[in-house]
């Protein structure tokens, strides 16, 4: 049976003169990494904060299977405290015993092993927000929560806390939220995807891609294309359409044809293999999150 | 979990060049007062020393630190809250109670830090020929029963705002309009008002301790005074989860 380390039933904010949260469900599997989508104001850190304890839900329940170490949007830094001394203090206030090696451990799980004697305050804003991950894990808990944790980084320290994340699966189950949907995309099996306070769409995020998927396209690159081999292509593939843009193709297969498209691929590719044509690159086009979440937040599919 | 709280606030509060300098300052002019007292004291022939230098030295003591008060507290929370580290304190394991007492001591521990310093004068008059050290060490409760209060406020204050400054000047405005309520007592002619009025006022249990007398009210007071303000900072903290 699937294990759910975060399962939120019908979670709602409200404040004084609007609702935060109108319906969350969602649940989150135990050991993934689960991403948390939505627009800025949909209600990404209100529902992190609920599940961190920080504020109160109006109604509806969530549970929590283990501890948790929360990254907020802006890392909780002492600037004036060194690195060692920061991460001894969040350890003290977590759990009662204080661990050299544990602070250790987790130093080196975050690279800051070289910075530990360093002013948080004199660090650069990449090691900051690892100090602010450091604190999240540091009294080992079972789920780490991070709200935007490569947000305002540069594309450098974004691969380097990209890598660091992803280190932390293979201990943790990740629930994180981003901007960054390239950056989903890479790291998490699982989404939810919400807008003002309600869940759009939430589970694997394979599955809602397929679901997504309204017709499928191949895209190729080829060195040598015009409308007559365009015409006679669509007509011994029974293809919907082709269009061309510059030397990259996007063929559009009938639907029907859809269900032996494997073989179609090796025949279309075959094809265009030919010499007169010259196949550069063949990709089937998959629908990609930022397209996703496109439709779902601004056209509202 | 108070200790790590403690030992935290500590480092903050000592290694910050702003305790060495409030405690120059401090000094500085209880030394000239001092003086100033003693030169007074030369000319009168009928009151006794006590009365002419330790009294109104240790009523000094209690009115400075109305001002500097408001300066030693005015980052508790509202610093945390600007640099986002409240919410780390509030997702730990330490209770609302446990964060509160964990600052007020550590701000004690500063103010202790720079009375310390005032021991100096009654034992300058001691070789004099001073010997009634009741006066002084109940002047010493007083101001230290005030100085309490006057923390407990200005952590309160801080826990309203996240500027700095606004949680000096609020702390700063309270402890001054609480002074002025003496003025109040005397402009109504109604006694048990006036009684109920004057019993509110930090200075009237004060005034006791500095003439050496200790009674149980005042100290009564000064608990519920601070616990109120300790219950108020709670829930200041506890309504950002509102």
């Amino acid at each position: 049976m699937m294990k759910y380390a975060i399962e939120t039933k019908n979670l709602r904010k409200n404040y004084a003169n609007h609702s935060a949260l109108k319906e969350i469900s969602f649940k989150v599997k135990q050991g993934s990494v689960h991403g948390f989508l939505g627009p800025n104001g949909a209600g990404k850190s209100t529902t992190m904060k609920i599940l961190c304890g920080l504020i109160p839900q109006t109604s509806g329940e969530f549970h929590i299977e283990g501890e948790i170490g929360f990254l907020p949007e802006y890392p909780p830094l002492y600037g004036n405290m060194t690195v060692d001394n920061y991460l001894e203090f969040v350890l003290a206030i977590q759990k009662k015993e204080v661990s050299k090696n544990k602070i250790k451990d987790v130093k080196e799980k975050t690279g800051l092993k070289t910075v530990g004697n360093r002013l948080i305050g004199n660090l650069s804003k990449g090691f900051q927000q690892r100090v602010g991950i450091a604190q999240a894990i540091v009294h080992s808990p079972e789920i780490i929560i991070l709200d935007e944790p490569t947000v305002g980084l540069d594309p450098v320290a974004v691969v380097e806390i990209r890598e660091l994340i992803r280190s932390l699966k293979s201990d943790h189950t990740i629930l994180f939220s981003s901007h960054q949907l390239h950056e989903v995309e890479l790291l998490c099996s699982d989404i939810t995807l919400i807008n003002q306070g309600s869940v759009l769409i939430s589970g694997a995020l394979t599955d809602i891609q397929k679901k997504f998927t309204t017709q499928k396209s191949y895209k190729a690159t080829i060195a040598h294309f015009d409308e007559e081999i365009k015409m006679k292509m669509i007509k011994e593939f029974n293809l919907d359409s082709i269009v061309i843009e510059g030397d990259v193709i996007e063929i559009f297969p009938h639907n029907t044809e859809m269900k032996k498209d494997i073989d179609q691929r090796l025949l279309i590719t075959h094809y265009l293999a030919q010499e007169t044509i010259g196949l550069l690159e063949f990709n089937e086009k998959k629908l990609d999150l930022e397209e996703l979440f496109k439709r779902m937040t601004i056209e509202g599919v | 979990m108070i200790k790590a709280i403690l030992k935290k606030e500590l480092k903050d509060v000592f290694g910050s060049p702003l305790i060495y300098i409030l405690a120059g300052l401090f000094c500085f002019m209880m030394g000239w007062l001092f003086f100033n007292y003693l030169q007074q004291a030369k000319n009168l022939s009928t009151v006794n020393i006590g009365q002419a230098v330790i009294t109104p030295l240790f009523g000094n003591i209690n009115f400075i630190f109305i001002f500097l008060s408001p300066l030693i507290t005015m980052c508790s929370f509202a610093e945390e809250q600007k640099q986002h580290t409240l919410d780390l304190l509030l997702s730990s394991k330490l209770s609302l109670f446990q964060i509160v007492i964990g600052k007020f001591l550590a701000y004690f521990s500063m103010i202790f830090f720079m009375l310390i310093f005032t021991i100096i004068f009654p034992l300058i008059l001691s070789f004099s020929g001073y010997n009634d050290w009741g006066v002084v060490l109940s002047s010493y409760a007083g101001v230290i029963f005030s100085i309490m209060a006057y923390l407990s406020v200005g952590l309160f204050c801080s826990s309203l705002t996240d500027n700095q400054i606004v949680a000096a000047l609020l702390t700063f405005c309270f402890l001054l309009g609480s002074m002025l309520l003496v003025i109040t007592v005397n402009a109504t002619n109604n006694y048990i008002f006036a009684l109920m009025i004057q019993y509110l006022t930090i200075p009237f249990h004060y005034e006791a301790f500095s003439k050496g007398i200790i009674r149980s009210y005042s100290i009564v007071y000064f608990i519920c005074f601070i616990g109120f303000f300790f219950m108020l900072t709670i829930k200041s903290l506890q309504s950002r989860k509102w």
